[in-house]
């Protein structure tokens, strides 16, 4: 067979399903929605699970760019925000601090110490309690938790230990639940007059919005009484250089601290990068589970076409002799009925597709839901249902190419 | 054209066989306008879908055109009768969701022909039969004369040596069966070799030549009219 008649054989299959398919819409329609909604579900379905893994990896990139954090004692699994749900023993020096200020910029950008324990907050009448934190003026920036109203603790602040704070909002709304403008006013902590000079943004997190902030050393004067810290908080240069900084700093402190491994050290370090990894790694194997449960509805549709040709085939076996007695060859017949199911299957894939990022839009727009179509699951989902075509289809197919003439046109 | 010698087809009818054809020997020489007459049940349709490569013999030789064609595969089946046999059936047998324009191109579709020349051909084959002006309708809007003209320009379109017509007026009035017969000689006249099968004798008067099955068997092959 020639180029051309090869040619002249795709067209007339392709014309000849569409108008078998077009001659029973309906049932063409019923018979493509399973490869419909199965396509339709594993574009759907895994931009939810993609959207919910950006989100969480955006709301974890949240606190803080690149963010390493040394912490005083035993690790206590991979966590960035446990600090200051207890009160950590300070035992990281400043001899610690200053070897990690001595690395390269190329490697660090910049650290802030971090101590803290609960206090006792009153202002006029109203008391409250609240992680009370120690630190560094880099802290904002590093952490990625700035001030909403009024200014961040300075340099000047440090070196003259001024008793200035910055109010997380939950312990503002406690202290001055009138919503009055607290610049400057008077608060106590354990007593002490401190000046509020800021309120903090809001960032949904109970440990962040119920502290409240002052400096380092206004901390180790008045609160604590030790030299240390319990936390070195520290922005890397970039995300590439994390684990490397980490190592880094790992053996210098087990060298300072005549220990030889991790195990028996008395400081851990919390990479950004770990826990990212392991959330989005959750995702991924989420997203995977629905898109195979997905993928199942899909083979699910791929039977439904097969039961349709069957049906099909049997329906037009007179049809098919005539074609047969006209000159048509078992390929002939085959392509024609393969033709069809690829149709029927690829034209239920292009539908599924448009309904899968409706209902990704839907589920943003109306759901409120992270969701994140991903051209990947487009281009699976859409070849699947196009062998899933070929692949039901054939049965049906090859059946209709071997078909006797006599008995197929004898037929009733 | 046609060399039969000594065809056997025997078929399973329950528990029991059937000889449909029990040894028949037949030549047609190109030109020739033959008609097979007989009783119900006596193998006609057997001969002729043997005659049209529709069908295998179980033994016996079978030479077209030279060609030994009673054992070939089906593929190559196939393509002997697109090229060189058109099939009219009692009940037209045409595809009922394509026009008859599509009817009648179906053919060279299957010979690899691009639309524009297959149009060109299946119009004048409609033109040849008079349905000029029935080209875009679909077979359920045709009367049974007109569908019968359709599945003839069909069986036409290819060009072929030989058309086989199995009961062509069948399905017919007496009138339009004459009109049917009418344009069978008519191509005949033409140069078309032509075999029609019917058990009605005065249809099988038009033909040149009769031959007439029993039980499978040839009983009288003879030039000639019957009465
Ligand atoms: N496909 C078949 N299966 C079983 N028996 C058949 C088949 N085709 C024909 N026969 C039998 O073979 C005999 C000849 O049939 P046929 O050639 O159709 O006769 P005619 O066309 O003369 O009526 C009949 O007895 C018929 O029942
Ligand atoms: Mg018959």
């Amino acid at each position: 067979m020639t180029g051309r008649a090869r040619l002249v054989m795709l067209w007339e299959n392709s014309a000849m399903s569409f108008r078998s398919i077009l001659s029973n819409k309906v049932r063409a329609f019923l018979t493509a929605l399973g490869v419909v909604i199965g396509v339709a579900s594993v574009i759907g379905l895994t931009a939810l699970g993609h959207g919910a893994g950006i989100a969480v990896e955006s709301r974890l990139s949240n606190l803080g760019a690149n963010l390493l954090i040394v912490y005083s004692g035993e690790p206590r699994g991979t966590s960035l925000v446990r600090q200051r749900t207890t009160n950590i023993a300070p035992m990281l020096t400043a001899d610690d601090l200053e070897f990690i200020d001595s690395l390269p910029s190329d490697l660090v950008v910049k650290t802030a110490r971090e101590s803290s324990q609960n206090g006792q907050l009153k202002f006029e009448n109203r008391n409250t309690v609240a992680t009370v934190i120690g630190t560094d003026p880099n802290y904002p920036d590093i952490r990625n938790f700035h001030p909403m109203y009024g200014s961040f603790f300075s340099e000047l602040d440090m070196e003259s230990r001024r008793n200035v704070v910055a109010i997380g909002v939950q312990t503002y709304r406690e202290l001055f639940p009138d919503g009055r403008d607290p610049l400057g006013a008077t608060i106590r902590i354990n007593g002490l007059p401190f000046h509020v000079i800021a309120i903090m943004e809001e960032k949904g997190s109970p440990t962040q919005d119920a502290s409240v902030l002052i400096p380092f050393t206004t901390y180790r004067r008045s609160l604590s009484g030790s030299d240390n810290y319990a936390i070195i908080n520290i922005q890397a240069a970039s995300t590439d250089v994390m684990y490397e900084l980490q190592s880094t700093i790992e053996n210098e402190m087990l060298r300072l601290r005549r220990v030889p491994s991790m195990e028996m050290a008395n400081f851990y370090i919390a990479n950004q990068m770990d826990l990212i990894g392991t959330v989005t790694g959750v995702a991924d194997t989420f997203t995977l589970l629905l898109a195979g449960i997905a993928a199942i509805s899909l083979l699910v549709g791929g039977i439904g076409i097969m039961n349709i040709m069957l049906v099909s085939v049997t329906e037009r076996t007179r049809e098919i002799g005539v074609r047969m007695a006209l000159g048509a060859k078992g390929r002939h017949v085959m392509t024609q009925f393969l033709t069809e199911a690829v149709i029927l299957s690829a034209g239920g894939g292009l539908i599924g597709v448009l309904l899968g990022y409706l209902f990704s839009w839907g589920a943003q727009r109306f759901g409120g839901l992270a969701s994140v179509v991903t051209p990947d699951s487009v281009l699976i989902a859409f070849s699947f249902a196009v062998v899933i075509g070929l692949f039901f289809g054939g049965y049906p197919a090859y059946r209709a190419s071997r078909l006797d003439p006599i008995e197929a046109l004898r037929y009733e | 054209m046609i060399h039969i010698s000594d065809i056997h087809k025997r078929y399973q009818m329950g528990p029991t066989m059937v000889n449909a054809l029990g040894g028949v020997s037949l030549q047609i020489e190109a030109g020739e306008f033959v008609a097979i007459t007989g009783p119900s049940g006596s193998g006609k349709s057997t001969l002729m879908n043997i005659i049209g490569c529709l069908d295998s013999p179980d033994s016996g030789s079978y030479l077209l055109a030279g060609e030994e064609v009673a054992e070939l595969a089906p593929d190559d089946l196939a393509e002997i009768r697109n090229l060189r046999v058109g099939f009219v059936f009692q009940t037209f047998n045409l595809l009922p969701r394509a026009t008859a324009l599509e009817n009648v191109e179906l053919p060279l579709i299957y010979r690899g022909i691009g639309a524009r020349r297959r149009r060109a051909t299946a119009q004048a084959m409609l033109e040849r039969v008079g349905l000029d002006d029935r080209m875009t309708h679909l077979p359920t809007e045709l009367s049974g004369g007109q569908s019968q003209r359709v599945a003839i320009a069909r069986a036409l379109v290819g060009g072929p040596a030989l058309i086989l017509a199995d009961e062509p007026t069948g399905a017919l009035d007496t009138r339009t069966g004459e009109e049917i017969m009418a344009l069978f000689e008519e191509l005949n006249h033409d140069g078309v070799t032509l075999i029609l099968v019917t058990h009605d004798n005065a249809l099988a008067a038009h033909a040149d030549r009769l031959v007439r099955l029993l039980d499978g068997l040839i009983v009288d092959n003879r030039a000639g009219v019957i009465v």
